[in-house]
């Protein structure tokens, strides 16, 4: 075993703001969402720590993006452009998720400092911040304030259209706040990855 | 910047350089490699690099040599000396001309990593003078180094950018690869039980009624999918 430095401090600090930030933002907005069927705390405070996260995470998101935009580890992010190395480095990692892994399998993919992703992973991650979360971000920002952004609504297709795009980028963002830390927890140990997440630090097999 | 160190592998038998990247490409080095002493120079002429590994025996300039020059033109670079023998005379020469230490072939996987570690560590303590570098270099490298870097840098971005992109059509193709996936090894298994004569008279037919169909199928193809994105705007306006 040895110590990679995968994680840069700005990501780790942008990481764990945006995941308790994310759980603030789904708990209020199921309650702004489904208010009447849950009743957990009344509209308007949801409505007021929803926004003023909202922001907190908008910020904290360019504090992400621009890291990685003047930064080399910008490559980690990088797509994979030969799709039959894609898919089958994808459908390795599948059957290691669905199969060898309960057979103590190895990790098909070997962490380095530019590839820490596996294929799945930065398929996933690319969707998720460089699509959904600006999605969210700006759906957000137009429904935080409908009447001043009413042009901007309209040529986007209308209050529904924009309001069914943030609701649906919720649900997956709900789904993912699960699917993810369960994904995160099958290093060599369950709690590998968190610590790389908190250290820097990645615990890599030698060869 | 402790993540991403050169090191320059020197050796003619390429199985060395092999081993070197595969211990330490994962540890953040990137390992570069050179056939011969000649080859070396140059590189090191025209690149930065944090250490350099060679072998003694190579066609051409012995190692020894190369160690030589190397140290009298940039002697803060560790060099260490990679070699499945090693006389007396050998090691005398090469300690005079200020070499970092020895590797003893075989090679272990610990032995490149300590070595490899040991000689960054050296590097840090003698860093390199930063006026010194563009002197060595010639000028016509540093102005291309120079224009290579914001070309890559706006193609990183550019693929950063579309990233999610490319990342959407891989998902929505997934479902359609792997079906496709199923169906090859399908045919694959079927295929096997069918006597060979039989398969051979298929593929004589198959084959270009399988290349009519494509070439059948392409202008349908087209005109489906103008008529999907008219009815598209049409819907829209
Ligand atoms: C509930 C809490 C969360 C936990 C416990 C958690 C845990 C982790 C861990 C352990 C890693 C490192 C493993 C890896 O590289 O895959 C990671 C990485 C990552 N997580 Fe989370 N996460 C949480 C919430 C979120 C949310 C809400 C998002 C995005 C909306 C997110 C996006 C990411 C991304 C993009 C990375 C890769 C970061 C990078 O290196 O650039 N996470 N997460």
């Amino acid at each position: 075993m040895h110590k990679l430095f995968v994680h840069p401090l700005p990501v780790r600090v942008w990481h764990w703001i945006n995941a308790l930030g994310f759980v603030v933002m789904i708990a209020t907005g199921i309650q702004i969402r489904y208010i009447g069927l849950i009743d957990l705390v009344s509209f308007k405070p949801a409505v007021e720590v929803h926004n003023a996260v909202g922001f907190v995470l908008i910020a904290n998101f360019f504090g992400w993006f621009l890291f990685y935009l003047f930064s080399d580890k910008i490559r980690v992010y990088l797509p994979e452009l030969s799709p039959a190395k894609h898919f089958a480095a994808s459908f390795r990692q599948l059957k290691f998720y669905g199969y060898g892994i309960f057979k103590g399998q190895p990790n098909p993919h070997h962490v380095s400092v530019y590839h820490k992703f596996n294929a799945l992973q930065s398929m996933t991650y690319q969707i998720v911040m460089l699509l959904l979360v600006p999605i969210q971000c700006f759906t957000g920002v137009l429904l935080w304030d409908v009447e001043r952004f009413q042009s901007a609504i309209t040529l986007a297709g209308g209050l529904r259209v924009v309001d069914t795009v943030h609701v649906l980028v919720f649900i997956f963002f709900a789904g993912f706040i699960f699917i993810h830390p369960y994904l995160a927890s099958l290093g060599h140990t369950w709690s590998a990855h968190f610590k790389a997440m908190i250290t820097g630090y990645e615990e890599v097999e030698d060869e | 910047m402790s993540t991403s160190r050169k090191i320059l592998v020197v050796d003619d038998d390429p199985v060395v350089g092999k081993s070197f990247d595969r211990v330490l490409s994962g540890k953040g080095y990137a390992v570069i490699t050179a056939q011969n002493g000649e080859e070396a120079l140059h590189k090191l002429a025209n690149e930065n690099y944090d250490a350099v590994f060679t072998d003694i025996k190579m066609p051409g300039m012995s190692g020894i040599e190369v160690a030589q020059k190397i140290k009298a033109a940039k002697p803060w670079l560790p060099v260490v000396i990679v070699t499945g023998y090693s006389t007396d005379a050998y090691r005398a020469a090469a300690e005079a001309a200020g070499v970092s230490g020895f590797l003893q072939k075989p090679l272990s996987p610990e032995m490149i990593a300590g070595s490899a570690e040991k000689a960054m560590h050296e590097a840090d303590a003698t860093p390199a003078p930063a006026a010194t570098m563009p002197q060595l270099a010639e000028a016509a490298d540093v102005t291309a180094a120079g224009d290579a870097q914001p070309a890559s840098r706006a193609k990183n971005i550019a693929l950063f950018l579309a990233a999610p992109f490319i990342g959407l059509v891989y998902v929505m193709a997934m479902p359609f690869v792997a079906a496709g996936m199923l169906a090859w090894f399908a045919a694959k298994a079927l295929a096997a039980k069918v006597p060979a004569d039989v398969k051979k008279f298929a593929m004589l037919i198959g084959g270009p009624l399988l290349g009519l169909g494509f070439i059948l199928a392409l202008p349908l193809v087209g005109i489906g999918a103008l008529g999907y994105y008219a009815v598209k705007s049409a819907r829209k306006e």
